[in-house]
């Protein structure tokens, strides 16, 4: 069968996008990602008078949805940042928190948005000759962090986040976590990624989006993507890391005197 | 609804050293109609092969080989190791969807034959119906696959990883998965 919209079925995306991304479906439309109800009646990406598809229609890019699941990643390092520090000052760790972000990493990233990366594209950068080395860098990246989540999700327990000596490797297993994936997923955000959209033409790349889309549903089910959010959310408020404007700082000692 | 494999023609295509070879294997997959039709799925791409192929098409080797940490397991013909999900419990395979991605089947040619190399008991090889086309290799029942994160030939670190909703272990001959002592 050809992957696109499921008669009857709006797409995940469509439904995040009628629901308030109507300027991300425009520049998705504009940049040929559009998806309609077949690939054969997907405009045309070169037309720059394409019009825009209805927002229900739209479909994130494959590229962007990745970049959206590092989002939640990102969200989860800065959880393990907190947890570390706690850590390292002698403070209180909740095994329920840290067992719940691992998961999150363990569901979620490696056991989901990795294996789209995994199998769609790096494969089409190597096929292409591009980012080689990289990839297969990645991939390395990839297979330790599953076992450093492994790892945490063994020791996710009362005895593990109150024993002295468990604390430290814990720390230390976030911390090499944290330090590896953050320019892991900015290299992906900023390189692989756009090389990808660069060797995918652009109605591949729309199919894809909608391949993904069903990928997750099949997966997680509905609203997936909100719903890990949520999670990580909870995780947040649980570790006091979740009002944004905690983090503003203050700056009239950068302001110039009057 | 079907399931549709990852572009990835197997999980070697990823590593450079073996791009090429891969890239053939897919090939030579569409221009004989083993693999699965291009417009079967956006997501299958113009190589639309499925899992690891053994270049050539016809013939499938598997090895026995000692890897470092684990002793000798069950390889494919260029010394990747080769994995059994739990989960597929000797009868079908379970992997699918992004599933596939990291753990690409060892995918078995349409009119290919098997052929057991040194250490490998012939009786024990078989092939499965893969869900989403095609037939997978196996070994006294467990579907095999291979592994993302195995860049290099000799390597199993996939071994022993909980993943996918599923524990990955590496086979002996004997057909046994290596499932550490708890």
């Amino acid at each position: 069968m050809t992957i696109g919209q499921r008669p009857g079925r709006p797409g995940r995306r469509a439904v995040l996008l009628s629901a308030g991304g109507l300027a991300a479906g425009a520049a998705a439309a504009s940049a040929g990602w559009a998806l309609t109800t077949s690939p054969a009646a997907a405009p045309d990406p070169a037309s720059s008078t394409s019009p825009a598809p209805p927002a229900d229609l739209a479909v994130i890019p494959p590229d962007d949805d990745l970049m959206r699941e590092h989002g939640v990643l990102k969200r989860v390092l800065l959880c393990y940042r907190e947890m570390t520090a706690r850590i390292q000052a002698g403070g209180p760790l909740d095994a329920r928190d840290l067992h719940d972000a691992a998961l999150v990493i363990h569901d979620y990233i490696e056991g989901f948005h990795e294996g789209l990366e995994e199998g769609y594209v790096f494969p089409r950068l190597v096929k292409a000759g591009q980012l080689t080395s990289t990839v297969t860098t990645l991939l390395v990246q990839h297979a330790r962090g599953r076992v450093i989540t492994q790892f945490l999700l063994g020791q996710a327990t009362a005895r593990g986040v109150t024993s002295p000596g468990t604390r430290v490797r814990i720390a230390a297993a976030m911390q090499a976590f944290d330090r590896m994936y953050e320019p892991h997923e900015a290299r992906e955000d900023t390189v692989v990624f756009p090389a990808f959209r660069q060797v995918v033409p652009a109605r591949e790349l729309a199919d894809l989006g909608q391949h993904f889309a069903d990928l997750e549903h099949q997966q997680f089910g509905t609203d997936e993507f909100a719903a890990m959010v949520a999670r990580v959310a909870g995780i947040e408020q649980n570790l006091g890391i979740y009002d944004l404007a905690q983090f503003t700082p203050q700056v009239s000692q950068y302001t110039p005197p009057t | 609804m079907r399931q549709s494999r990852p572009a990835n023609p197997g999980r070697h295509p990823v590593v450079p050293p073996r791009a090429g070879v891969a890239l053939a294997a897919a090939l030579i997959l569409l221009a004989c109609g083993c693999g699965r039709s291009p417009s079967s799925s956006a997501a299958a791409g113009p190589t639309a092969a499925g899992g690891k192929v053994t270049p050539g098409g016809t013939t499938v080797t598997i090895m026995a080989r000692s890897l470092p940490g684990v002793g000798t397991v069950l390889v494919d013909s260029q010394g990747y190791a080769l994995y059994v999900f739990a989960p597929d419990d000797h009868r079908a395979i379970t992997c699918t969807g992004t599933c596939l991605g990291t753990w690409p089947p060892l995918m078995l040619p349409a009119g290919g034959r098997l052929a057991a190399g040194p250490g490998v008991k012939s009786m024990l090889l078989g092939s499965d119906p893969d869900p989403a086309g095609g037939r997978v290799v196996t070994y006294d029942g467990w579907p095999l696959y291979t592994y993302a994160g195995d860049v290099q030939p000799g390597q199993a670190s996939g071994q022993d990883i909980d993943l996918n909703d599923g524990e990955w272990y590496v086979i002996n001959p004997s057909g046994q998965p290596l499932i550490p002592a708890s």
